[in-house]
């Protein structure tokens, strides 16, 4: 599904890589957390994947289902099924979550091929989503992340994973900001919607995500690199260790990391 | 009455000669203040601070002929103007004159009176406050529209008098082969108590040259409230000088919403001066242009007693190489305590060639007073835009989505469902045609 290729990555105009060669295999169904130390890339990776204009990919390649995705637009990978879960979601005052999720359902739907939903159809189906990462329909009729806790900007996230029903979904640190009752509704949202055609990736500082949602794949990025790839079991491992143990991997050929 | 050819100094002069009889005393006063003013003030030009960052000379090089002579053509399809809340409290103006039969009056319940000034020369109120409380300094624009208005919106409540409908003062301008100038004038006169909403629409009905000069006087007085919104839709062409002020006594509210659409030259000055403790009021505005327009907006929030509490949000939303200015003056004078003042005038530049200039003026003489104040010219945020696009939206619609969000603010407040609906519309209009960004030459 999702294929990275020696991916070098630099914030636009400044020169400065970022991503030194990202090689990374998703397959569809699968789970792969994304872990590492405080600037190694991993925010980066996931919002170069979702095309932010911010970054300029310098070298290699991305492929989505097999096709290179470089030259498309954000809302064109929207379209094509990438979804990113932003580490700080946006403040949007003056428009509605139900017309933001409406507008992006309907303009998704369209590219796909598949039916649109008149606003009548779309409010049963959204309440339905709803409860998946209990929030009160209240929240509906609010701006998009206007004056939300941390907590809920987080929540509502996967609420609009939820509603787009993407294939490929980057969850940056959604983790953070949630206290454990917050943690564990969004991760058995995630378990619920998670399923055969799709895959989920984590980006995740910690490992107590992983407690509820189980990886088939954990990487380890440090320096702009993935330097080591392990099972559920490495997160355990780097939980107790920390990254220091892995850093040398991360300067080979002499490179800075 | 003859009418002067150009807005100029030496056609002041020429104006002076000019004094046709008055058919009441009342309008014949008024006219002498009116021309005293004008001869001795002169037109207005870059050199003196208030008016350092506006151009008139587009406005004092048009030749302006009297309205008889400007080859007017008729009003016509206006119904759709109408605002369905005011089916029965409605004035109509064409040019400045006070049309009857589109008016309709009389849905407004006990103790409101509304009608054309000129037919209420004699009514105690008029005499006392008509002209009496424009308070414009060497003001051409505002002696100009003394010296020519004849008929005018007159609002009258009486104590504990609540209107039951927004009242709608629709002022037309109708296409033209020549270039005329309009004054407008309103007075409204809120007694103790009462409570009234006022629409004042200003529609340019095809893309002709013409000047109007909105002047209005409004008297607040105790615990009456004042929900006023103006909106200004004039032709692409043309020239607006409005004067509106307000005066608020003792525990009253005035709530002011003025949104710039249209125009060649705008140039808004509205005041609100406090009277007596303990008053609540508002003058936001939200300015959307494009292509050369000009907007400029020099305000007044005079606190002169304690407890006052005032609110000004100015939004602008600037694409092309149009150009907004902004002078926010907030006065609070040495015995005036106890003032919490709110003032924000935030731009949103859609092009590079758009300009804004942006002044927030306080001049504070008392010492325990709150007043925030800020001012920020800024572009739609990238991560705002990425955001949106993200969730499946193009570029454009990013862009149109959150310019919209940027001006609704602002209208949030106006309670008219109607006229809610319609400045929505307005602003999803001025979006959808400027999520692009253009480069002009």
């Amino acid at each position: 599904m999702l294929e990275l290729k020696d991916l070098h990555a630099e914030v636009e105009g400044e020169g400065i890589e970022i991503l030194k060669g990202v090689n990374l295999t998703v397959t569809k169904g699968e789970i792969h957390a994304i872990m590492g130390p405080n600037g190694s890339g991993k925010s980066t990776l996931a919002k170069v994947v979702a095309g932010h204009p911010e970054y300029e990919v310098t070298k290699g390649d991305i492929l989505f289902n097999g096709e290179s995705i470089l030259e498309l637009d954000p809302d064109e990978r929207a379209h094509a099924g990438v979804f990113l879960a932003f580490q700080y979601p946006v403040e949007v005052p003056g428009v509605t979550n139900s017309t933001l999720l409406r507008e992006s359902y309907n303009t998704i739907a369209a590219s796909r091929g598949r039916e649109e939903m008149d606003p009548l159809e779309f409010d049963d189906y959204i309440r339905e989503k709803l409860e998946l990462v209990e929030m009160n329909p209240d929240f509906l009729g609010r701006s998009v992340n206007a004056g939300f806790s941390g907590g809920e900007k987080k929540r509502n996230e996967i609420f609009q994973m939820a509603v787009l029903q993407p294939t490929l979904s980057l969850l940056d640190e959604t983790d953070s900001g949630l206290d454990i009752d917050a943690l564990k509704i969004v991760s058995e949202g995630i378990n619920k919607l998670h399923g055969e055609d799709d895959a989920v990736v984590l980006i995740t500082h910690y490992q107590r995500l992983l407690n509820y949602i189980i990886p088939d794949k954990v990487h380890v990025m440090i320096g702009g690199r993935i330097v080591k790839t392990g099972g559920k079991e490495l997160a355990f491992e780097l939980e107790e260790r920390g990254y220091d143990w892995l850093e040398s991997l991360a300067t080979v050929n002499g490179e800075a990391k | 009455m003859a009418h002067p050819a150009r807005i100029e100094p030496s056609i002041m002069h020429e104006l002076a000669s000019q004094v046709s009889d008055s058919r009441s005393n009342l309008w014949s006063e008024i006219r002498k203040n009116g021309l005293s003013v004008l001869n001795s003030s002169s037109f207005p030009t870059k050199k003196i601070e208030e008016w350092r960052f506006i151009n008139l000379k587009p406005v004092s090089r048009s030749e302006f002929v009297p309205i008889e002579d400007a080859g007017t053509l008729p009003a016509i399809d206006i119904e759709k103007y109408f605002l369905p809340e005011s089916d029965r409290s409605r004035l109509v103006f064409i040019n400045g004159s006070y049309h009857e039969k589109y008016s309709s009056i009389g849905g407004l319940g006990k103790g409101v009176t509304v009608g054309n000034l000129a037919d209420y020369a004699d009514d105690q109120h008029v005499k006392e406050y008509l002209n009496k409380l424009v308070n414009y300094e060497n003001d051409v624009f505002s002696a100009y529209n003394s010296y020519m208005f004849e008929d005018g919106a007159f609002i009258h409540l009486a104590k504990e008098a609540k209107a039951e409908a927004p009242i709608q003062i629709l002022n037309l301008y109708t296409d033209s082969s020549k270039a005329f100038i309009a004054n407008p004038r309103i007075l409204v006169v809120a007694e103790e108590d009462s409570d009234v909403t006022i629409i004042e629409d200003h529609i340019g009905l095809g893309d002709n040259r013409y000047m109007t000069i909105p002047v209005s006087e409004v008297k607040v007085k105790q615990r009456a409230h004042i929900h006023h919104v103006r909106i200004q839709r004039d032709s692409i062409d043309a020239f607006h000088f409005s004067r509106p002020i307000a005066y608020v006594e003792k525990n009253s509210e005035y709530h002011s919403y003025t949104i710039t659409l249209g125009g060649k030259i705008t140039r808004n000055e509205p005041r609100v001066i406090q009277e007596a403790e303990e008053v609540d009021f508002t003058l936001d505005g939200l300015v959307l242009i494009d292509g050369d327009q000009v907007a400029d907006t020099h305000s007044v929030m005079d606190h002169r007693f304690s407890f006052a509490e005032s609110h000004q949000l100015h939004k602008v939303v600037v694409n092309g190489n149009a150009h907004s200015i902004f002078n926010g003056k907030i006065f609070v004078r040495r015995d005036a305590q106890k003032i919490d003042s709110f003032q924000e005038n935030r731009n949103l530049l859609l092009s590079r060639d758009g300009l804004v200039n942006t002044k927030p003026q306080l001049e504070i003489f008392a010492d325990d007073v709150l007043c925030s104040h800020g001012a920020t010219i800024g572009q739609l945020d990238p991560e705002e835009v990425f955001y949106l696009q993200s969730r499946g939206m193009t570029e454009e619609k990013a862009k149109e989505v959150l310019t919209y969000a940027f001006a609704l603010e602002t209208i949030e407040n106006v309670k008219v469902e109607s006229v809610h609906k319609l400045l929505i519309q307005e602003v999803y209009r001025y979006t959808k045609a400027n999520s692009k960004p253009k480069v002009m030459a």
